[in-house]
């Protein structure tokens, strides 16, 4: 989400929570609002993720296109090299299933990683993100996307009344 | 992590600087260390060079025996590799509290000790050169690997298995790489930028990750299990005396782990005591690994004798005779297989006070890895040496080339760990810091007590 985007530091779930509360007050709706901590918070400690995630069925398409694959390469091996030896079947189901299942695992973790990546916004190096260093220390950065001017300015101040630290407004994306 | 010297009441800049003292700029020790890894390393790889340019007779590889401490090795390594990321993942998925400070040094585990194991096939083909033969492209001679043979099973299972440790392995250092990021100074800081993919710690992005994270492991773990079930069909396809058994694919699995936790231990003891870790890698991890030791060390004896007694009982002539030989030519390297698998390890590990103590446990892991290299050994040489008739008969031993091979091999695999752990963070940080997160004290009558917060399916927060 980009915009104009208030943030503040805070010491501490219970103080972060405070903030959250007083931002959905305003009031903002629960998607404008975000944290940036070093550990993750449980859902609804400070906000909740009103997105839903996706990338699981990615991972099950992955999985199904793998196996295509593999079941593709283990039976275009036998109808393009054939073997022929005999009593033994070209076609051989075994091997077939281990190769399918192998390169199905593959395409699941392929797909597991390229959507996983993809829902969880990395690698937007261009793009300007909204961070601060000093969550290491143990700081929470409540984080609310609002209009500029008004809503702005009384975002601003909820969080400062809530005990913020550095409290301001920058652009970029949550 | 108990006790009174309580993690949790570590600042987290000062934990964080405990937790990746590896990463500290290299001291002349460091580079002495890294100096003659990389020395017995080139030493291998020299003498696998000299093994290409004069042939395989430089190796103590015969008539009948044509598998050799090569293929041994390439077993033993890939065994070693299950301990990582298939414990890694089953204590992620079971939300072990004591897994954080192993996760990330098991991976890494799992990933160098593949890189390596995966070379020794290529080391013991013969025509080193024609590697490319099993990679299916088309090409005008119209090679084509075939399928149907394990060895083919085994090339796509590794990839697979490497593949799928190298990104379970990184996507979990995410976070950390994020942290190291905003710690870094130099060129450090756009080292871990980069890698961190612009990863900050947002509450949309920890959800994902920890979904991410538990699908990886609930993949990774059958992965896991076929790459050595399929390992032991490498044999097991074969109608060879000795190999020709159902029992297989279960029994590598089960060494594969076996060796693979002793494996663990080993690494995790080395990493506490270079970099002083002892109040992050405490008995409690050592206790838990050790159980699991022991665990393994029974299952191991069970499914051996199994294996045995089926054999013994039958006397089919042609596996007798193999069997027969472990108590002829191989039986000093048959009993230290026994003893350091079974007859050691298991009595010691029921033990309380052998299992909390990590001197004991090294020592007994460091007994379960030779032993296993033995068992692996034992199942390769002797089944080809006591094959077919009689007057071919042939015993094997490994010549000072594929000894330095072995060597080189092992530098390598130390090498890779000790540059990746100056490089990286090798202790999960953020799992430690998520696990003290949700840790408190909680006094319960006269005793005061950790507890953990779990984050469960109830509501919690506001409506």
């Amino acid at each position: 989400m980009s915009g104009v985007v208030v943030i503040g530091l805070f010491e501490g779930v219970e103080k972060a929570a405070g903030a959250g509360d007083a931002l959905r007050a305003l009031p903002l709706p629960e998607e404008k609002i975000t944290t940036i901590s070093s550990v993750p918070l449980p859902d609804g400690a400070v906000c909740r993720d009103t997105r839903p995630i996706r990338f699981p069925r990615i991972t099950l398409v992955g999985w199904f296109v793998g196996a295509l694959a593999g079941f593709a390469l283990a039976l275009g091996t036998y109808l393009l090299y054939p073997l022929i030896t005999g009593g033994k079947a070209i076609i051989s189901v075994p091997p077939t299933l281990i190769v399918t299942y192998e390169v199905a695992m593959l395409g699941a973790l392929i797909g597991t990683v390229v959507a996983g990546f993809r829902e969880m916004g990395l690698m937007r190096f261009r793009k300007q993100i909204i961070h601060d260093p000093r969550i290491q220390e143990g700081k929470i950065l409540v984080c609310a996307t609002v209009e500029p001017g008004e809503q702005a300015q009384r975002a601003i101040e909820a969080l400062s009344a809530a005990g913020g630290i550095d409290v301001r407004s920058e652009e970029g994306e949550t | 992590m108990s006790g009174g010297d309580h993690l949790a009441r570590t600042d987290q800049a000062a934990l964080y600087h405990e937790l990746t003292r590896s990463n500290l700029p290299a001291t002349r020790r460091w580079f002495l260390v890294t100096g003659l890894l990389a020395l017995v390393a080139l030493w291998g790889a020299g003498c696998f060079i000299y093994m290409m340019k004069t042939g395989m007779g430089v190796t103590g590889l015969n008539r009948p025996v044509f598998w050799g401490s090569f293929i041994s090795s390439f077993v033993f390594w890939i065994g070693l590799s299950h301990s990582g990321t298939l414990i890694s993942a089953i204590l992620r998925l079971t939300n072990a509290t004591w897994r954080a400070p192993i996760l990330r040094g098991a991976e890494a585990m799992t990933a160098f000790t593949l890189m390596v194991g995966g070379l020794f096939p290529l080391i013991h083909i013969g025509r080193n050169w024609r590697f490319y033969y099993m990679i299916p492209y088309p090409n005008s001679r119209q090679l084509w690997p075939n399928l149907r043979s394990p060895l083919m099973w085994d090339a796509v299972a590794i990839n697979t298995y490497l593949l799928g440790s190298l990104t379970f392995l990184y996507f979990g250092m995410i976070p950390d790489l994020a942290i190291a990021r905003d710690h870094a100074t130099g060129w450090r800081k756009k080292f871990y930028a980069v890698l961190a993919l612009g990863f900050r710690g947002s509450h949309g992005e920890w959800r994902r990750y920890h979904v991410a994270s538990t699908i990886f492991a609930i993949l990774i773990i059958p992965v896991a299990v076929s790459v050595h079930s399929i390992v032991g069909w490498d044999f097991a396809m074969a109608k060879v005396p000795g190999w020709h058994s159902t029992i297989f694919a279960p029994y590598f699995v089960t060494g594969a782990i076996f060796s693979g936790i002793a494996g663990v231990v080993l690494v995790m003891a080395t990493l506490r005591k270079v970099y002083s870790l002892e109040r992050v890698l405490t008995t409690v991890q050592f206790e838990n690994l050790g159980k699991l030791l022991c665990m393994m060390s029974l299952l191991w004896g069970y499914f051996y004798f199994a294996e045995f007694l089926t054999v013994w009982y039958n006397r089919n002539p042609e596996e007798w005779e193999v069997f027969r030989s472990y108590g002829g030519h191989y039986l000093p390297l048959w009993l230290s297989m026994v003893v350091c698998n079974f007859v050691v390890p298991f009595p010691l590990l029921c033990m309380r006070r052998v299992r909390r103590s990590v001197p004991a446990l090294c020592l007994v892991s460091l007994l379960v890895v030779a032993g296993m290299y033995a068992e692996r050994f034992l199942i390769v040489v002797p089944s080809l040496a006591r094959r077919n008739i009689p007057f071919i008969w042939h015993n094997y031993f490994p010549s000072w080339v594929e000894f330095s091979v072995l060597a080189g091999a092992l530098a390598m695999f130390l090498l890779l760990y000790t540059v990746f752990a100056k490089l990286f963070p090798i202790m999960a940080v953020s799992d430690i810091q998520e696990r003290l997160f949700q840790a408190t004290d909680r006094t319960m009558g006269g005793a005061t007590v950790e507890t953990l917060a779990r984050e469960g399916s109830g509501e919690g927060g506001h409506g």
